[in-house]
């Protein structure tokens, strides 16, 4: 698994990931779609929002964000 | 703008590669070397569509030409944001990224697509990329034209190394899947 960029929150990250890609290619792809990680992200989202800000990438997060609308409208619908 | 568009066909299933998708800069990756962080900011099934978002944030190490650097300057790390979206009925992953990193210098706005592939469905998927690259700096349009260059140049040799490592953690994510199913019939 790859790291954290901050690496206060790589154990975090890791527990999360791992839960992630279980239920990904053992639920999700099998048409379950009930999310069983929600817990494990809320702490690793906890600890990596800090390091985000510390950081000052943030700002150029919401920026980014702005634009996402246009591929939101593209990719979430059903073709 | 200057268009770079690229695609192959991987030797696995749509299931494999979008499962292995997920770990492509792993350390099973030997090739991606310049992507040091992955960090997921947000993940949600979209109730009505069954589709999967993610947004996620990539960092990497200074990879731009040296050159690039000494002129607009730049800190040693660089950022891309990338929101994905997984249709598991339709089979398909799309993944839509920009840098963060320069954006007052360089846009850089890449698509990359799994399907199944069309003849072998089941045990083949199809990538296709295309990145869009727009120097914005204002000026000669000399300086705009050689850094279009080199972000594509650069860009290639990036791609091309991705594709390699990803095929290494296909072949490692189907041999640990192989002896995890293996120790579980046992």
């Amino acid at each position: 698994m790859s790291a954290s960029l901050a690496p206060a929150c790589n154990s975090l990250k890791e527990k999360y990931d791992t839960c992630f890609l279980r239920w990904y290619s053992e639920k999700y792809l099998r048409g379950n779609t009930q999310d069983e990680c929600a817990e494990l992200f809320s702490e690793y989202k906890k600890c990596l929002t800090k390091a985000l800000k510390d950081r000052g990438i943030d700002t150029m997060l919401d920026e980014a964000r702005k634009n996402s609308r246009e591929s939101d409208a593209e990719h979430l619908k059903k073709p | 703008m200057r268009v770079f568009d690229s695609d192959c066909t991987f030797e696995y299933s749509w299931e494999e590669v979008s499962t292995a998708n997920w770990r492509k800069y792993c350390p099973w990756n030997d090739k991606s070397t310049h992507v040091v962080a992955v960090d997921t900011l947000s993940r949600k099934v979209e109730p009505q569509t069954g589709i999967l978002r993610t947004e996620r944030l990539i960092t990497c190490n200074q990879s731009a030409p040296r050159w690039i650097v000494s002129l607009f300057g730049g800190k040693a790390l660089s950022y891309v944001y990338e929101i994905s979206y997984v249709d598991p009925v339709s089979k398909k992953v799309t993944m839509c990224s920009t840098n963060l990193t320069w954006s007052n210098v360089l846009n850089v706005r890449e698509t990359v697509v799994y399907q199944p592939s069309p003849l072998l469905p089941n045990s083949k998927t199809d990538f296709k990329q295309e990145a869009q690259i727009t120097a914005l700096c204002s000026g000669w349009q000399k300086i705009k034209n050689k850094v279009e260059e080199a972000s594509v140049e650069r860009f290639s040799q990036n791609a091309k190394r991705g594709r390699e490592g990803f095929e290494a953690v296909l072949q490692m994510s189907r041999r640990v899947f192989g002896e995890q199913r293996e120790l579980e019939n046992q």
